[in-house]
């Protein structure tokens, strides 16, 4: 019952949004381009009777040939539960920042910003968190090297023949 | 008479500091005595717990979950491995998950003991440390007798528990859950009854219901600013909808009921074990799972209430035997957004109460 008002709901965003609704786990998933994530976060934010209006967590992901940004959304006064996903373009990763829809954001951008070098636009202070500031790549990338820089020097140089 | 303002001094407390729980650093930005900024800097305990999960198989990454939360070291390695039992569709036996109970609360019992005897040490109260850090010894000891080890005690597997816990368990536990009442009395008569606790705690740091709901604050720390929120009833995970048990709820949104209601916690996650005792089931403590845990291809979420707040794991798996992705809704990492807005206007001995009744484990903050 519950679920269905969602669903509808969340549908009606869909259209709203040219976002794709799919589930997982009993769990629906919002999947939009960067361009809507504001407005489909303030949507889900605003549901009638069902709010997702709880920012539960906010992560990056790299698929290879682009990144997404998952929000997990949920209330703290009924079950409803959502999942938005922004897919963004791996060449130019930039996205709304959620910061003004919920303050609690703040270290979570700036976690995904540290480990995918996502840049959320109109962040207060998007620095690095855990890495230190002068830290070279985003160390959760697909592309990124494990090995220490001596290492990686001595494997490039083998490869490039010195 | 004006008041002058003097030159804005800056203080750096910690990484090495005995109130900042471990490697935590925080720039405090001072007016006179006042706090006018502060700014949490974090990442000196910073593992790469995510990336180390990705080169490793689904067995194996449970010893470091015992790394994040390492004072309830059995709930983290719940959440892990509910997440991938969900995933995988894995039903575990009865008295897998009546044990899983057992420890996971005598986990949230250790972890508050904890919290209450840190925030008594930051007020300079060293005979409640002890008081409190004796008694957690009696639950080591049967982490101990159950896993050999007292920390991280690595208790749980994919489909059930690592072992059935000893005969003389069972008389330890018995006897711990007796001497509980006497012990909550003399926390309260050495310390939460003390009037320099009272005055350094109440009314300090005050987060209110808006602001905690704002900020995705979770745990004890939300539900003292008055939510009626726990996963445990929330959305029951594990047996926990078997159980009979409150959720205690604070409305004072300061220092003091944020510890205090830790000590209320404690009576409930009695409660709770005492109902697992007297209803859990002989049999076997581990389901039938293939040697090679490979998962379909799929994603999911799942969040356990961890004493400190929500843990969560978001797993997104490939069909090999490694996860694709592996991340870690970190507690205390989102709770300790409120400390540079709540401490703003407070003094420099009030910031320490304010962080110590956050509970912040630095292993779980920095992953």
């Amino acid at each position: 019952m519950e679920n269905n008002v969602l669903n509808r709901y969340v549908d009606e965003l869909a259209t709203r949004v040219n976002g794709v609704v799919e589930e997982s786990f009993g769990v629906l998933m919002l999947k939009v381009q960067a361009p809507y994530i504001i407005e489909a976060l303030t949507g889900a934010k605003n549901f009638p009777d069902v709010p997702c209006d709880f920012l539960h967590d906010l992560c990056g992901m790299d698929y290879g040939d682009h990144f997404e940004v998952v929000y997990q959304l949920s209330s703290l006064h009924g079950p409803q539960r959502l999942r938005v996903k922004a897919s963004i373009d791996r060449e130019n990763p930039v996205v709304d920042s959620a910061t003004r829809i919920w303050e609690g954001a703040n270290f979570l951008e700036r976690e995904a910003y540290d480990m995918f070098g996502i840049i959320f636009k109109g962040h207060p202070n998007l620095k690095r968190i855990y890495m230190w500031d002068d830290f070279e790549g985003h160390p959760l990338r697909k592309d990124y090297v494990t090995e220490p820089i001596e290492v990686r020097n001595v494997v490039r140089k083998r490869k490039e023949g010195e | 008479m004006s008041i002058e303002k003097t030159e804005e001094l800056i203080l750096n407390m910690g990484p090495q500091h005995p109130s900042m729980h471990g490697l935590f650093r925080m720039v405090v930005h001072l007016e006179g005595e006042t706090i006018t900024h502060i700014d949490p800097k974090l990442g000196y305990l910073h593992r790469g717990m995510e990336k180390l999960a990705e080169s490793r198989t689904y067995s194996q990454f449970i010893p470091y979950t015992d790394r994040l939360d390492y004072l309830a070291s059995p709930h983290n390695n719940w959440a892990y491995v509910q997440t991938v039992e969900k995933l995988m569709g894995v039903e575990i036996p009865e008295r897998a998950e009546y044990l899983r109970i057992i420890f996971g609360e005598l986990a949230r019992i250790a972890s508050h003991q904890v919290c209450i005897a840190s925030t008594a040490l930051d007020m300079a109260g060293w005979s409640a440390w002890s008081y409190a850090f004796r008694d957690r010894e009696r639950i080591c000891d049967m982490y101990e007798m159950t896993a050999g080890s007292r920390l991280t005690v690595n208790i749980m597997r994919i489909g059930g528990m690592i072992a059935e816990p000893p005969e003389e368990f069972w008389p330890a536990l018995r006897s711990f859950l007796d001497d509980t009442p006497e012990m909550l009395e003399e926390y309260y008569g050495i310390f939460f009854g003390n009037e320099i606790a009272m005055g350094r705690l109440k009314n300090v740091g005050i987060l209110t219901k808006e602001m905690a709901e704002n900020l995705s604050i979770t745990g004890p720390v939300l539900r003292a600013s008055g939510v009626d929120y726990d996963v445990r009833k929330a959305e029951p995970y594990s047996i926990y909808d078997r159980f009979d048990f409150n959720v205690p709820v604070r409305t004072g949104c300061d220092s003091y009921d944020r510890t205090i209601i830790r000590l209320d916690e404690i009576v409930e996650s009695i409660k709770i074990i005492k109902q697992a005792l007297r209803d859990i089931p002989d049999g076997p403590i581990m389901a039938k799972v293939p040697k090679v845990i490979k998962p379909p291809v799929g994603e999911v979420y799942h969040r356990v209430e961890n004493p400190k707040g929500e843990l969560g794991f978001y797993i997104v798996s490939d069909g090999t035997t490694k996860p694709s992705r592996l991340r870690i809704r970190p507690a205390t990492f989102i709770n300790l957004q409120m400390l540079s807005i709540v401490a703003k206007g407070w003094k420099i001995q009030d910031v320490v109460a304010i962080f110590a009744t956050l509970d912040a484990v630095l292993g779980e903050v920095d992953k």
